[in-house]
Protein backbone atom coordinates (compact mmCIF):
# COMPACT_ATOMS: atom_id res chain seq x y z
CA UNK A 1 0.00 0.00 0.00
CA UNK A 2 2.89 2.34 0.73
CA UNK A 3 4.06 1.68 -2.81
CA UNK A 4 0.76 2.99 -4.16
CA UNK A 5 1.04 6.17 -2.13
CA UNK A 6 4.56 6.73 -3.34
CA UNK A 7 3.51 6.08 -6.92
CA UNK A 8 0.66 8.54 -6.67
CA UNK A 9 3.04 11.16 -5.39
CA UNK A 10 5.73 10.44 -7.95
CA UNK A 11 3.40 10.63 -10.88
CA UNK A 12 1.56 13.65 -9.58
CA UNK A 13 2.11 16.92 -11.34
CA UNK A 14 -0.08 19.84 -12.19
CA UNK A 15 -1.39 18.01 -15.18
CA UNK A 16 -1.50 14.47 -13.96
CA UNK A 17 -4.50 12.76 -15.44
CA UNK A 18 -5.32 11.06 -12.19
CA UNK A 19 -8.62 9.35 -11.62
CA UNK A 20 -9.89 9.24 -8.07
CA UNK A 21 -12.68 6.86 -9.09
CA UNK A 22 -10.35 3.85 -9.12
CA UNK A 23 -8.98 4.57 -5.67
CA UNK A 24 -12.26 5.69 -4.14
CA UNK A 25 -14.04 2.57 -5.43
CA UNK A 26 -11.90 0.44 -3.14
CA UNK A 27 -12.77 2.50 -0.06
CA UNK A 28 -15.57 1.59 2.30
CA UNK A 29 -18.43 4.11 2.41
CA UNK A 30 -17.16 5.42 5.75
CA UNK A 31 -13.60 5.76 4.46
CA UNK A 32 -14.84 7.43 1.32
CA UNK A 33 -16.97 9.90 3.28
CA UNK A 34 -14.04 10.69 5.58
CA UNK A 35 -11.67 11.10 2.63
CA UNK A 36 -14.10 13.40 0.76
CA UNK A 37 -14.56 15.46 3.91
CA UNK A 38 -10.82 15.66 4.57
CA UNK A 39 -10.11 16.71 1.00
CA UNK A 40 -12.86 19.31 1.00
CA UNK A 41 -11.54 20.76 4.25
CA UNK A 42 -7.96 20.99 2.94
CA UNK A 43 -9.17 22.53 -0.31
CA UNK A 44 -11.36 25.17 1.31
CA UNK A 45 -8.62 26.22 3.72
CA UNK A 46 -6.15 26.37 0.81
CA UNK A 47 -8.49 28.51 -1.27
CA UNK A 48 -9.04 30.83 1.70
CA UNK A 49 -5.29 31.19 2.22
CA UNK A 50 -4.62 31.70 -1.49
CA UNK A 51 -7.24 34.41 -1.96
CA UNK A 52 -6.41 36.02 1.39
CA UNK A 53 -2.68 36.08 0.69
CA UNK A 54 -3.08 37.38 -2.85
CA UNK A 55 -5.85 39.95 -2.38
CA UNK A 56 -6.19 40.48 1.36
CA UNK A 57 -8.70 39.44 3.95
CA UNK A 58 -11.33 42.09 3.14
CA UNK A 59 -11.59 40.70 -0.37
CA UNK A 60 -11.69 37.16 0.98
CA UNK A 61 -14.57 37.99 3.32
CA UNK A 62 -16.52 39.70 0.54
CA UNK A 63 -16.05 36.71 -1.76
CA UNK A 64 -16.99 34.31 1.03
CA UNK A 65 -20.19 36.25 1.70
CA UNK A 66 -20.97 36.02 -2.00
CA UNK A 67 -20.69 32.24 -1.87
CA UNK A 68 -17.33 31.71 -3.58
CA UNK A 69 -16.44 28.94 -1.16
CA UNK A 70 -19.83 27.23 -1.17
CA UNK A 71 -19.19 23.84 -2.71
CA UNK A 72 -15.52 24.72 -3.33
CA UNK A 73 -14.67 21.08 -3.91
CA UNK A 74 -16.76 21.20 -7.09
CA UNK A 75 -13.86 22.37 -9.25
CA UNK A 76 -15.98 23.15 -12.31
CA UNK A 77 -18.36 25.33 -10.33
CA UNK A 78 -15.51 27.05 -8.48
CA UNK A 79 -13.75 27.71 -11.78
CA UNK A 80 -16.95 29.23 -13.20
CA UNK A 81 -17.34 31.51 -10.18
CA UNK A 82 -13.70 32.63 -10.34
CA UNK A 83 -13.99 33.33 -14.07
CA UNK A 84 -17.08 35.46 -13.52
CA UNK A 85 -15.31 37.48 -10.83
CA UNK A 86 -11.76 37.71 -12.12
CA UNK A 87 -11.82 36.95 -15.83
CA UNK A 88 -8.27 36.17 -16.94
CA UNK A 89 -7.05 36.64 -13.36
CA UNK A 90 -8.90 33.50 -12.32
CA UNK A 91 -6.12 31.27 -13.64
CA UNK A 92 -3.56 33.13 -11.50
CA UNK A 93 -5.59 32.41 -8.35
CA UNK A 94 -6.12 28.81 -9.42
CA UNK A 95 -2.38 28.36 -9.86
CA UNK A 96 -1.79 29.73 -6.37
CA UNK A 97 -4.39 27.29 -5.02
CA UNK A 98 -2.90 24.32 -6.87
CA UNK A 99 0.65 25.23 -5.86
CA UNK A 100 -0.31 25.52 -2.16
CA UNK A 101 -2.40 22.36 -2.30
CA UNK A 102 0.49 20.46 -3.92
CA UNK A 103 2.84 21.66 -1.21
CA UNK A 104 0.44 20.59 1.56
CA UNK A 105 -0.11 17.13 0.06
CA UNK A 106 3.49 16.55 -1.01
CA UNK A 107 2.69 16.52 -4.72
CA UNK A 108 5.28 17.74 -7.20
CA UNK A 109 4.19 21.02 -8.80
CA UNK A 110 5.35 21.93 -12.29
CA UNK A 111 5.00 25.67 -12.84
CA UNK A 112 5.92 25.30 -16.52
CA UNK A 113 3.02 22.99 -17.31
CA UNK A 114 -0.28 24.36 -18.56
CA UNK A 115 -2.74 24.50 -15.70
CA UNK A 116 -5.73 22.21 -15.79
CA UNK A 117 -7.45 23.12 -12.55
CA UNK A 118 -9.98 20.32 -12.62
CA UNK A 119 -7.40 17.61 -13.29
CA UNK A 120 -5.04 19.06 -10.70
CA UNK A 121 -7.79 18.77 -8.08
CA UNK A 122 -8.51 15.21 -9.18
CA UNK A 123 -4.84 14.41 -8.61
CA UNK A 124 -4.88 16.02 -5.18
CA UNK A 125 -8.07 14.16 -4.29
CA UNK A 126 -6.51 10.87 -5.38
CA UNK A 127 -3.54 11.48 -3.09
CA UNK A 128 -5.96 12.20 -0.23
CA UNK A 129 -7.88 9.00 -0.98
CA UNK A 130 -4.73 6.90 -1.13
CA UNK A 131 -3.63 8.44 2.16
CA UNK A 132 -6.94 7.55 3.79
CA UNK A 133 -6.74 3.95 2.52
CA UNK A 134 -3.36 3.59 4.18
CA UNK A 135 -4.84 4.54 7.54
CA UNK B 1 -7.51 53.76 -11.65
CA UNK B 2 -10.73 51.84 -10.93
CA UNK B 3 -10.96 48.82 -8.64
CA UNK B 4 -11.55 46.66 -11.67
CA UNK B 5 -8.37 47.94 -13.35
CA UNK B 6 -6.37 47.48 -10.15
CA UNK B 7 -7.61 43.90 -9.93
CA UNK B 8 -6.66 43.19 -13.55
CA UNK B 9 -3.21 44.66 -12.98
CA UNK B 10 -2.64 42.68 -9.79
CA UNK B 11 -3.66 39.38 -11.36
CA UNK B 12 -2.13 39.95 -14.78
CA UNK B 13 0.38 37.11 -14.52
CA UNK B 14 1.34 34.12 -12.41
CA UNK B 15 4.56 35.85 -11.36
CA UNK B 16 2.59 38.85 -10.13
CA UNK B 17 0.37 36.51 -8.14
CA UNK B 18 3.46 34.93 -6.57
CA UNK B 19 4.89 38.36 -5.73
CA UNK B 20 1.64 39.45 -4.08
CA UNK B 21 1.53 36.28 -1.98
CA UNK B 22 5.20 36.69 -1.01
CA UNK B 23 4.82 40.30 0.15
CA UNK B 24 1.46 39.78 1.83
CA UNK B 25 2.81 36.80 3.76
CA UNK B 26 5.94 38.78 4.64
CA UNK B 27 4.83 42.42 4.81
CA UNK B 28 8.12 43.55 6.35
CA UNK B 29 10.25 41.98 3.63
CA UNK B 30 12.95 44.19 2.13
CA UNK B 31 15.08 42.58 -0.55
CA UNK B 32 16.77 43.11 -3.89
CA UNK B 33 14.95 42.04 -7.05
CA UNK B 34 17.41 39.13 -7.28
CA UNK B 35 16.50 38.06 -3.77
CA UNK B 36 12.78 38.41 -4.41
CA UNK B 37 13.14 36.32 -7.57
CA UNK B 38 14.88 33.56 -5.61
CA UNK B 39 12.19 33.63 -2.95
CA UNK B 40 9.50 32.90 -5.54
CA UNK B 41 11.68 30.30 -7.25
CA UNK B 42 12.31 32.24 -10.44
CA UNK B 43 15.05 34.14 -12.21
CA UNK B 44 15.50 37.91 -12.06
CA UNK B 45 14.68 38.16 -15.75
CA UNK B 46 11.42 36.32 -15.18
CA UNK B 47 10.22 38.69 -12.45
CA UNK B 48 11.64 42.07 -13.40
CA UNK B 49 8.77 43.31 -15.57
CA UNK B 50 6.18 42.27 -12.96
CA UNK B 51 8.16 43.98 -10.18
CA UNK B 52 8.20 47.12 -12.33
CA UNK B 53 4.43 46.93 -12.82
CA UNK B 54 3.90 46.61 -9.07
CA UNK B 55 6.28 49.54 -8.48
CA UNK B 56 4.34 51.59 -10.99
CA UNK B 57 1.04 50.64 -9.36
CA UNK B 58 2.50 51.64 -6.00
CA UNK B 59 2.10 48.30 -4.21
CA UNK B 60 5.90 48.06 -4.05
CA UNK B 61 8.41 50.79 -3.44
CA UNK B 62 12.12 50.92 -4.11
CA UNK B 63 14.95 52.47 -2.18
CA UNK B 64 18.71 52.27 -2.05
CA UNK B 65 20.45 50.63 0.89
CA UNK B 66 24.24 50.79 0.59
CA UNK B 67 25.06 49.64 -2.90
CA UNK B 68 21.82 47.78 -3.40
CA UNK B 69 18.43 48.77 -4.72
CA UNK B 70 15.80 47.04 -2.65
CA UNK B 71 12.05 46.69 -2.98
CA UNK B 72 9.44 46.46 -0.25
CA UNK B 73 5.69 46.54 0.26
CA UNK B 74 4.08 49.97 0.66
CA UNK B 75 1.53 48.81 3.23
CA UNK B 76 -0.60 51.96 3.13
CA UNK B 77 -0.83 51.99 -0.66
CA UNK B 78 -1.42 48.24 -0.75
CA UNK B 79 -4.30 48.61 1.73
CA UNK B 80 -5.76 51.45 -0.33
CA UNK B 81 -5.58 49.48 -3.57
CA UNK B 82 -7.04 46.33 -2.05
CA UNK B 83 -9.84 48.43 -0.60
CA UNK B 84 -10.69 49.65 -4.10
CA UNK B 85 -10.66 46.01 -5.29
CA UNK B 86 -12.95 45.04 -2.41
CA UNK B 87 -15.36 47.87 -3.25
CA UNK B 88 -15.39 46.78 -6.87
CA UNK B 89 -16.08 43.16 -5.94
CA UNK B 90 -18.98 44.21 -3.72
CA UNK B 91 -20.77 45.31 -6.89
CA UNK B 92 -20.06 42.14 -8.85
CA UNK B 93 -22.38 39.20 -8.55
CA UNK B 94 -20.93 35.74 -8.87
CA UNK B 95 -22.15 34.46 -12.20
CA UNK B 96 -21.35 37.69 -14.03
CA UNK B 97 -24.37 39.90 -13.34
CA UNK B 98 -23.86 43.39 -11.90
Amino acid sequence: MMVMAVRARESSSTNLHGNSESVSASLSPDQRFAAEKAFSSVLVSTVREAVGNALGHNVLEILTSKGLLDDASNSREFDRKLQSLFGNGAVVLERIVVKDLSRKLGIRYDSEARLDYEKSLETAKEVCFVGSRLK
Amino acid sequence: MSGSEVLSTLLASEVRGDLLVLFHRNPGLIDTVDGVARRVGRTTIAVISDVRELLQLGVLRQKRIGNSDVVFLDRAKDRELLESVANHLKTVRIGGEK
